[in-house]
């Protein structure tokens, strides 16, 4: 079902065609990076730190050398060292570490050889003497008073404070007078709420081939969201030109985040350039798990004013993300992402706290799921002792146009009341709670971003044509492309090819993040295609014998007056004659990225012997602007919100007291799987942004927002138990029953 | 597996049927099943995704049944009656869930899809009328990250109509 | 005249004053007023902020030219998955 407001009548765009590269994935063709060996290739494999903690006092990598099949080793000495402050410094740390490890995981040196197996017992032979320093687990452990530093490297971001901090950032946001607002208010609810680590659970671990020849130039095929950033990042972690490195993008087998960042193409790089041959790392599932990613854990202290009739009047929160060993953005971006109410008066503070711990990586709308289970819980309660509809009190104090952010900016044109009014109005919402369950309600909120795309649009001979970007797909994006092309040419979507080229091969593109390649990769391709249509247009007035200004373009021909209308492919038979080959390139950088909300509903029913939660019926509904190819913004908000329902119920990180994580494998991190879940219904609400020329809005993220508050708010219904603490799992749930 | 004096790997001669195909490479006793298909057949179809029988990526049909090709040593293989996603469909016409996961848009990476289709197609060659229960069950031991399974799961109950309609 | 809206972080550099006026034709000229007044601000605003003018957030908003009459509001970098 979709919620459209009036728009131009499209020919492709809201279609549904089988995506271009979808017969390679279902025939066992499409080729990700570790189905890619070259000829004489070695395995390359890491030693990981299996401290939590420590200074590497040596290193003897003398007899791993020795080891048959050996052909390179590498450490930390093998990398220069960037200097403070520069951007990239973490990133290097992180894949290999320089005389202290950070984490149990931390990769310290890395071994190149003939087979797999012979690496592994070359790594194993690796000597290492550590001293071991003080692992710091949790937030309250590493802002204790006096408490050890997690890395000696890290300064609090902004602070103007030279000195070694476990902080990793502190964002205060205010306005308005919170105190007299609560001090008038009809009702204050103040709670406290906490979250695991988890993780974006990609099903593909992390893996490249690199391949360093004698002149130093450097091939590689790796799996990433971004291969341009894959390329910056190598060259600045190995001292390197950019221009010594060519990046081709494999297919990705999922990266929600998890693939912004690289983990192991310098490694390859210099063990390449060491040996003299092709080398190709594969991560397993333990060193994804343990290694890469996750999400931060965090801790929420919020406290909601409102008055008798439900207006919320004051917030005041305190937000802490633990982010990891080295700092990050996460405690910035999680201040930022209350902006879905208009709350008068607001004052926040959200930190970044440093663990010993993998360095946290973005997952879907970095550090908005964790704030937003916290807010929607407090509203749920506040509507519930009220004795009012949870949608019509969000729908009471919704943002709309013109009302501020946490951080001052007004929104733009956005759909939050438009989605509320969606699932008001849904055949979900609308019927009875089932016996036995009961029903929950959350909304979530995400920013969108925009940044630099490039897209070159060539047409054939025939009349076919090619759109060639430079943003991986992780989602089915090349199938947008085609249709946007589609649109502005007038031709079959299936007479035009989506590619995504490598760095050397079309313009520099940033990564597949922040929900934006349909946003603004499909900006570029639209301006491409628009420009093709006006160079059409020239070519065929010179054909018909007529002015240019005298030709329009409709539904993939050229009309003038007098004239039969000309087909593209009859222009393109004719580039030759005309002025030669018909291609346009256009790069931007997007502005306008439009926000997108999402409301979601759920029925549960919680088993009172077990403490199972069962999701029974699950409904969301979130603004596409417009959507591109429906299925697949369809696949977005589905993948999302059982992303977030795993958040909500299973999964989260084990540690034990030595920082070793405890349940590193997909039998102990349980993500959910088709027996845990009910289909996912989708309402698909369009309120078009007025900057994409097709309104598009990211849909990539917001549907991970949601989830927790939804499934907790129902939990909360059917048991009475506030749960503030995720995963929802059955002992906890178990534990709150037996408490209540 | 190697012997310690020269470290040569000792390999043994496995023969068995790939898609329809005999066929015969050489594999170490400690070789998955995965491994063997992939580096010394080159059919890179089958994914590891966990190497510990937990994801499913890997799954193919050994005798009609579905295996973890990562948990099955390939000299285990010998003698044996192998499908991968590659022998799914016959010739160039694709089978009734290969191309209602397409259409259904039941793939969004891609990486889960061959594990996922050879799971199906067990399921309904078993079963050519399951609930949408029995496929969600079936389908458990195979982990999707991107779809939440809805699509998937609707795609299965559309190839099971489409299969009962032409074997009808 | 231009307005420079500034998160509570950066108002520890202007004794709490949230919202300045600043002539300036670009953010950057807006940036480099407000570090001739308050020093120190500018190095925030320069490499760790973003800038949302009229509806739209830039990450490298120095040479993106205002109006006289234009709400510049300084804001965290983003990021996203």
């Amino acid at each position: 079902m979709t919620v459209t407001e009036d728009r131009p009548a499209y020919k492709w765009v809201g279609t549904r065609p089988i995506r271009h590269d979808g017969y390679d994935k279902v025939v066992g063709k499409a080729r990700f990076a570790a189905d890619l060996n070259l000829p004489g290739q070695l395995h390359g494999v890491f030693l990981r730190s299996p401290h939590g903690h420590a200074r590497i006092v040596s290193i003897d990598t003398s007899a791993a050398e020795a080891m048959p099949g050996v052909k390179a080793v590498v450490t930390g000495d093998d990398f220069p060292e960037l200097a403070a402050g520069d951007p990239e410094r973490d990133t290097a740390i992180n894949l290999m570490a320089r005389g202290v490890v950070l984490y149990v995981g931390h990769a310290l040196a890395a071994v190149a050889a003939s087979t797999r197996a012979e690496a592994l017992a070359a790594a194993a032979a690796i000597e290492v003497e550590y001293d071991l320093l003080p692992v710091i687990l949790s937030l309250d452990e590493s802002i204790a008073d006096g408490a050890p530093l997690v890395n000696e490297d890290n300064r609090t971001a902004f602070s103007g404070s030279d000195e070694p901090s476990n902080l990793a950032s502190v964002t205060p946001l205010e306005r308005g007078d919170v105190d007299a607002a609560f001090e008038a208010a009809d009702l204050v609810i103040e709670r406290e709420f906490e979250t695991s680590w988890v993780h974006q659970g990609y099903i593909e671990p992390h893996a490249c081939v690199v391949d360093v020849g004698a002149d130093g130039k450097a091939d590689i095929w790796a799996s990433s969201q971004g291969h341009f950033r894959v390329r910056s990042q190598t060259a600045a972690v190995l001292g390197w030109d950019t221009a010594r490195i060519k990046v081709t993008p494999a297919e990705i087998g999922g990266g929600f985040g998890g693939k912004t960042t690289i983990y192991l193409e310098p490694v390859a790089a210099r063990l390449s350039e060491k040996s003299g041959r092709p080398v190709k790392i594969v991560m397993t599932r333990d060193e994804v798990l343990r290694a890469t990613g996750p999400a931060p854990g965090s801790k929420a202290r919020i406290r909601i004013g409102a008055t008798s009739d439900g207006e919320l009047t004051a917030i005041e929160g305190w937000i802490g993300y633990v982010v990891g060993c080295v700092n990050n953005m996460a405690g910035f971006i999680g201040a930022m992402s209350v902006a879905s109410y208009k709350f008068p008066n607001l004052k926040l503070e959200a930190v970044g706290v440093l663990t010993n711990t993998p360095a946290s990586a973005a997952y879907r709308a970095p550090s908005a799921p964790q704030a937003a289970f916290a807010i929607e819980s407090v509203i749920d309660e506040i509507a519930q002792t009220l004795g009012l509809d949870p949608i019509d009190v969000r729908l009471k104090n919704a943002v709309v146009e013109g009302d501020p952010t946490a951080m001052g900016m007004p929104h733009p044109r956005i759909g939050f009341v438009e989605c509320l009014e969606a699932i008001r109005d849904s055949d979900h919402y609308g019927s009875p709670v089932p016996e036995g369950a009961a029903r929950g309600i959350g909304t979530g909120f995400w920013f969108n971003i925009g940044e630099q795309s490039s897209a070159t649009v060539n047409l054939n001979e025939d009349g076919t044509a090619t759109v060639i970007t430079g943003s991986p797909d992780i989602g089915g994006s090349r199938a947008s492309m085609a249709l946007m092309a589609a649109e502005e040419l007038g031709i079959d979507v299936h007479r035009i090819t989506p590619v995504v080229a490598d760095t050397e091969s079309v313009g520099f593109t940033d990564v597949t993040e922040g929900s934006r390649a349909t946003f603004a990769t499909g900006m570029a391709v639209v301006n491409a295609c628009r420009e093709l249509v006006d160079e059409l247009k020239a070519r065929a007035a010179t054909i018909m014998g007529v002015d240019s200004e005298a030709v329009d373009w409709i539904d993939g021909a050229a009309v003038a007056e007098e004239h039969d209308p000309l087909p593209l492919d009859a222009i393109t038979a004719k580039a030759k004659g005309t002025g030669g080959p018909l291609t346009v390139t256009a790069s931007l950088n997007a502005g306008g990225a439009g926000p997108s909300f999402a409301v979601h509903c759920c029925d549960v029913a919680v088993d009172e012997e077990t403490g199972q939660v069962t999701v029974l019926r699950y409904t969301t509904a979130q603004d596409a602007g417009t959507a591109i190819h429906p299925s697949y913004v369809e696949g977005q908000m589905q993948g999302g919100t059982v992303q977030g329902i795993g958040w909500a119920l299973n999964e989260e990180y084990v540690y034990g007291e030595d920082g070793t994580m405890l349940n590193a494998s997909f039998l102990d991190y349980r993500v959910p799987v088709a027996s845990d879940l009910p289909m996912i219904e989708t309402i698909i609400v369009e309120v078009p942004n007025p900057a994409h020329p097709y309104g598009v809005r990211g849909v990539g993220e917001t549907g991970i927002v949601p989830p927790m508050s939804t499934i907790a708010n129902a939990v909360n219904r059917a048991t009475g138990l506030r749960i503030s603490a995720l995963p929802m799992s059955p002992p906890a749930i178990l534990a709150a029953l037996n408490e209540r | 597996m190697s012997d310690s004096t020269t470290n040569r790997r000792v390999r043994t001669h496995v023969t068995c049927t790939v898609n329809g195909d005999e066929v015969d490479f050489l594999a170490s006793d400690d070789t998955s099943l995965l491994d063997a298909l992939r580096d010394e057949l080159g059919l890179t179809g089958a994914k590891e995704g966990c190497g510990t029988g937990d994801c499913g990526a890997c799954t193919v049909l050994v005798d009609g049944r579905i295996n973890c090709s990562c948990l099955i040593f390939a000299p285990e293989a010998e003698g044996s009656d192998i499908v991968t996603v590659e022998g799914i469909a016959e010739g160039d016409q694709l089978h009734a869930l290969q191309q209602t996961f397409l259409e259904g848009a039941a793939l969004q990476c891609g990486i889960c899809t061959p594990g996922f289709l050879v799971s199906a197609k067990a399921l309904l060659d078993q079963n050519p009328d399951p609930t949408e229960t029995e496929i969600r069950y079936a389908l458990a031991g195979n982990l999707c990250r991107c779809t939440g399974y809805d699509k998937i799961v609707r795609s299965v109950q559309e190839a099971a109509v489409q299969l009962r309609g032409a074997s009808r | 005249m231009p307005r420079a809206h500034l998160m509570s972080d950066h108002r520890r550099f202007t004794d709490g004053e949230a919202v300045i006026e600043v002539e300036g034709l670009t953010v950057g000229a807006v940036i480099a007023e407000l570090e001739r007044r308050y020093p120190g601000l500018g190095e925030i605003l320069t490499n760790g902020s973003s800038a949302g003018v009229d509806g739209v957030i830039h990450a490298e908003p120095e040479y993106l030219v205002i109006g006289p009459d234009t709400d510049v509001y300084f804001v965290a970098p983003l990021a996203g998955g």
